[in-house]
């Protein structure tokens, strides 16, 4: 039988909660709500991403989705997708803190559409202000440095860099710079989001130190979501252990791994 | 009558209806939503203190899937 290791601790905090899974799961573009409900439950994640959109008068669409999530027992983070500008990204916040009733936010404030990169200016007022409403912002930003210190300059406890594009499965584009990040600013909770594909993305990102992953399309896209799910959680869970445990050093030359003591006859002459 | 936007859609209502009296008149039935008059926040809370004008952009939203 084998002995599984569990990370330090096995629990870490975030906004103000102790939580066990390092994984951030979105709620989006599942093939259906049965298969995202077993997929977020299947992921072990503890975090669960929704959004606010414009409701047609009636029926009450959105009760279901939500009552789904609220049944699910988790956290909420609500986003501000689609938000292009601070004041934009500052009522939506609002809003969603009356609907889910959090304080926590995913500011997101999209500067180019083409890339959906985040508008670092726009991202930081918007942090500012949200801030002092009282509210845990989540900040999704990209992997630049200085932007992060202006985030972490206007109180942000979180920072979110970019693995890459939204959406894109393209993984760790810059892995130098989100550790460049990590090394900065190791009192900060630190969260890559968007850009992961697959697994090995996650134990990537896990592997530099990042305190947890919020990825939604990679599994929700997957061919079997709920499996995916289960796959991811193992990664978050593997590459933290791997942090834990120290990686070795790169080496430039080969280093016999089995002992040279003992070599049988035929080496004699060499 | 005046005529107002909601979720982007142009609507004829009655003067002088409050926030609270438009939902009713537009029979919303979801039951969590929050409203921002021309892109600013209105508090539930506000909501009878809160007469629409003619012209106003009211946008009602509530949850869906979000990543």
């Amino acid at each position: 039988m084998t002995k599984h290791m569990q990370t330090d601790n096995n629990t870490w905090e975030i906004g103000g909660k102790t939580l066990s899974s390092r994984l951030l799961i979105g709620s989006a573009l599942y093939p259906s709500p049965a298969n995202m409900e077993e997929a977020i439950q299947t992921s072990g994640a503890q975090i669960v991403t929704v959004a606010l959109r414009r409701q047609a008068a009636g029926e009450g669409a959105g009760n279901d989705f939500w009552n789904i999530i609220k049944s699910l027992g988790i956290e909420v983070l609500p986003n501000t997708a689609g938000c292009h500008s601070a004041k934009e990204a500052i009522t939506t916040a609002q809003m969603a803190r009356e609907v889910f009733g959090t304080n926590w936010i995913k500011l997101e404030v999209i500067g180019d559409q083409y890339n959906l990169q985040p508008d670092p200016f726009e991202t930081v007022k918007a942090a500012e202000v949200l801030i002092k409403e009282g509210f845990e912002v989540f900040p999704y930003t990209t992997d630049d440095l200085v932007v992060a210190k202006r985030l972490a300059d206007v109180g942000c406890k979180i920072i979110m860099p970019w693995g890459s594009m939204i959406g894109s499965g393209k993984g760790l584009m810059n892995p130098d710079n989100l550790l460049a990040i990590r090394k900065q600013f190791p009192e900060l909770k630190l969260i890559v989001d968007a850009g992961i594909g697959k697994p090995s993305h996650a134990v990537q990102a896990m592997e530099l130190g990042y305190d947890a992953v919020l990825l939604n399309s990679a599994i929700a896209l997957a061919h079997d979501p709920v499996k995916m799910a289960d796959a991811f959680k193992y990664a978050v869970e593997a590459g933290r252990l791997g942090y834990e445990s120290g990686v070795m050093q790169k080496r430039e030359f080969a280093s016999a791994s089995t002992p040279t003591v003992g070599r049988p006859f035929w080496h004699q002459n060499t | 009558m005046i005529k107002v936007s909601v979720n982007g859609e142009i609507k004829e209502i009655s003067e002088n209806l409050n926030i609270k009296e438009l939902i009713e008149a537009l029979d919303y039935r979801t039951k969590g939503f929050a409203v921002a008059i021309n892109t600013t926040f209105v508090a539930i809370d506000s909501y009878e203190e809160t007469t629409i004008n003619n012209g106003d952009m009211i946008d009602i939203l509530a949850p869906v899937q979000g990543g």
